[in-house]
């Protein structure tokens, strides 16, 4: 590819190392017929060129990036800069394969104060419009500039700019097209970030490769009563059930679900609000799924009645869904049980077949405290404060709860040597809460100043999931392989791809530890 | 500090461990840590197990009296004192970090990251760099208050190199001298330099 920008409107799909990856995904989509906001991209040549070039664009580039505007403009009928509909565009890095160190996504460029009070204008939200300007001088001062500056509600346009000069010694331009320039040139610097750098000496990956620009239309949901703004999962997510599952937001704009001060409805919403959107929706979801052969979670807008995919990415999952999700694509024939095999982890094995407290023991069985639920899982053991009593204890092969006020280092060989962590003060970021996730012991955090004192001595059981310490050694029970149809499945096929997967797979390990429950 | 009450506040701060733990942390060199942890032993201070030293609760007792007078100069340190305050701020965001990296949203209800998604992961490694960045200012203020801080701008810069390598158990690992477990020990330090108790949240 030699060309200076590219449209991505799907007529061609060009390659991850020409273009990036996420240019590459939206053109991809875009040729499949899904609903994406224009966009064009800077390719990969061009980064490598200012890069040799001293941190200079070249004028084609930017010729190049002036037409791609344009064909924004033609696309959406909107004006970049104008004071009437405004175009606003995000600018993101984007390079062959994901590294640490590129730039961060530039949301709204292209705002100024003229651009604000027509966006105040059009969308019947001044508050809205202040608030976008804002928002993208904080992260163009944050990303291009490299100024910190503080922005809350109350922060004015005029006073981050002057933040952002004080800090910088460079203002935010006001003019959308330097904008734009500073933007780009801030992508194609980031390729030679110390972190990008690093990363790729350690990885041995050639600094040819380069990153791309890709620019495209912000879209909004907030701008009237058939807009909105949401998530769809292909799949359920915590169940692994497959059926559609997400969230919708009317009249709501992307930071606004992400941030969860507002508590978006189901889908089933968006259904009712407006059934051709939803049903789009859906079919999208069914062959962005299929081609990834893989859950997706879609990022979606609609603005004014129309639906924009924003984004697409392999869904986060709860371990019970990861092996369900694992089993039924395999079963539907997007993957091969080999590919199925290979996605289940030691972690997703470890939590479904984890023990839980027998529900009828648990019911009669007296609540001692109630902390924050930091790592989950069933501990019983005699309650002891302090961390060489939990190890002389389990030298002794006596179960052991640890419990104390807070945690440091020093605690960290009693935490290994318990069987539970439970401490009275901290949060979910607590050294006990952190320590605890990482060794996989169950762990309740913030019980309350004092409230454990009174355990030591006494045989307890702690449960991490739920947050509580019972009185006494309650009963588990966990579920047996062949008990849980998918991991059974999942064992069945792991024996069969023994060659292709390898002798140490966490599979084949429960595999190995009870033969006589294979699923057959 | 002399070397004998050093040894001892490093102990405090790695809480048990070998002569060889205790003097990375203080930067010292191991074999300067020996007869300081023997003469605490000695002392009554300190008890030895294995090659493990700990601090007795008396050589708590005393070590904890002891830091009115041996940390003065650091408490009446401005520079200092202001960048322990610049640090409990950057303190919240890497604990938060840190949650993010253990532990994910799946639809809004929280699940143990399986570390599958390399975007999610470089993404959080990327702030960690972001806040290891904005923290060296911070750590050369600790060094010019007292040049032994210096190691642990060290220590950080080490684990932070192997977690960006992609080393995931370097970010917030428990058997490592993870960037937490490192954290962590500054944060314990600088608490008991400073005589300042924990804001636990």
């Amino acid at each position: 590819m030699t060309a200076w920008h590219l449209v991505l409107d799907g007529s061609e799909v060009p390659s991850r190392e020409a273009v990036g990856n996420k240019a590459r995904g939206i053109a991809l989509m875009r040729s499949r017929g899904l609903p994406v906001p224009p966009a064009f991209v800077i390719p990969t040549h061009v980064g490598r060129r200012f890069v040799e070039a001293g941190g200079v664009l070249p004028d084609e580039a930017w010729s190049g990036a002036l037409a791609g505007i344009r064909a924004l403009e033609a696309e959406t009928g909107r004006c970049f800069g104008g004071a009437e509909a405004p175009l606003l565009v995000s600018v993101r890095s984007g390079a062959a394969q994901s590294m640490p160190g590129m730039m961060d996504t530039i949301l709204n460029l292209g705002i100024g104060d003229e651009v604000e009070a027509a966006l105040a204008r059009e969308s019947g939200d001044p508050a809205f419009a202040r608030d976008t300007h804002r928002r993208f001088l904080e992260a163009y001062a944050r990303t291009v500039l490299k100024a910190r500056v503080a922005v809350d509600d109350a922060s004015t346009p005029a006073g981050v700019r002057a933040a952002a000069l004080a800090v910088a010694g460079t203002p935010v331009p006001a003019d959308p097209y330097e904008q734009l320039r500073g933007a780009i040139g801030a992508v194609f610097a980031s390729w030679e970030s110390p972190r990008a750098k690093a990363y790729r000496k350690h990885w041995e990956i050639s600094a040819l490769g380069g990153t791309a620009v890709t620019v495209q239309a912000m879209v909004y949901g907030n701008l009237d009563e058939r807009s909105g703004t949401g998530v769809l999962f292909t799949r359920n997510p915590h169940s692994g059930e497959p059926e559609p599952y997400g969230e919708f937001l009317p009249r709501g704009q992307g930071e606004d679900v992400v941030s969860g001060e507002v508590q978006p409805l189901d889908l089933e919403h968006l259904r009712a609000l407006l059934p051709e959107v939803h049903a789009a929706l859906l079919a999208a979801g069914d062959v962005l799924e299929r081609d990834a052969a893989e859950v997706q979670d879609v990022e979606f807008t609609v603005e004014r009645g129309r639906l924009y995919l924003l984004q697409t990415r392999n869904a986060k999952r709860s371990p019970e869904a990861a092996l369900r999700f694992a089993v039924d694509l395999a079963n539907e024939g997007l993957t091969a049980p080999a590919d199925a095999v290979g996605a289940v982890r030691a972690e997703h094995i470890a939590s479904v077949l984890r023990p839980v407290i027998d529900p009828a023991r648990r019911a009669e069985a007296t609540l001692l405290a109630r902390g924050e639920p930091a790592c989950p899982g069933v501990g019983s053991g005699l309650a002891v404060g302090d961390a060489d009593e939990a190890e002389r204890l389990d030298r002794e092969g006596r179960p052991a709860v640890l419990v104390r006020r807070s945690t440091s280092p020093e605690d960290v060989h009693g935490m290994i040597a318990s069987n539970g962590v439970c401490t009275e003060v901290g949060g979910r970021t607590s050294h006990a809460a952190v320590v605890s996730r990482e060794l996989g012991r169950p762990c309740v955090v913030g019980c309350g100043e004092g409230a454990l004192l009174s355990l030591i001595g006494r045989v307890v059981t702690i449960d991490g999931a739920t947050g509580e310490v019972f009185d006494g050694e309650l009963p588990t029970r966990h579920l047996e392989v062949h008990e849980h149809p998918h991991l059974a499945q999942l064992v069945v096929w792991a024996e069969e791809h023994r060659e292709a997967i390898g002798d140490d797979h966490p599979l084949l390990e429960i595999a190995a530890l009870r033969p006589q429950e294979g699923a057959r | 500090m002399d070397v004998g009450l050093l040894v001892l506040h490093g102990l405090a701060v790695r809480k048990a461990g070998s002569a060889e733990a205790v003097a990375g942390v203080i930067g010292i060199a191991p074999g300067a840590a020996v007869p300081e942890l023997a003469a605490a032993c000695g002392a009554g201070h300190a008890i030895e197990a294995n090659g493990t030293y700990m601090l007795t609760p008396p050589g708590r007792a005393w070590l904890d009296e002891q830091y009115p007078t041996a940390c003065a100069g650091l408490r009446a340190h401005a520079g200092f004192v202001q960048a322990y305050e610049a640090f409990e701020v950057v303190n919240t965001e890497i604990l938060d970090l840190f949650t993010r990296w253990q532990t994910i949203s799946v639809g809004g209800a929280a699940v143990p990251n399986d570390h599958a998604d390399e975007d999610y992961d470089y993404a959080i490694i990327d702030e960690l760099g972001d806040v290891h960045e904005r923290s060296l200012p911070v750590l050369d203020a600790f060094a010019v208050g007292d040049p032994r801080f210096s190691i642990y701008a060290d220590r950080l810069a080490s684990a932070y190199d192997r977690a960006l390598a992609g080393e995931k158990e370097w970010v917030s690992g428990a058997l490592v001298d993870s960037y937490h477990t490192v954290w962590f020990e500054l944060h314990e330090d600088l608490l008991r330099v400073l005589g300042r108790t924990r804001r636990e949240s």
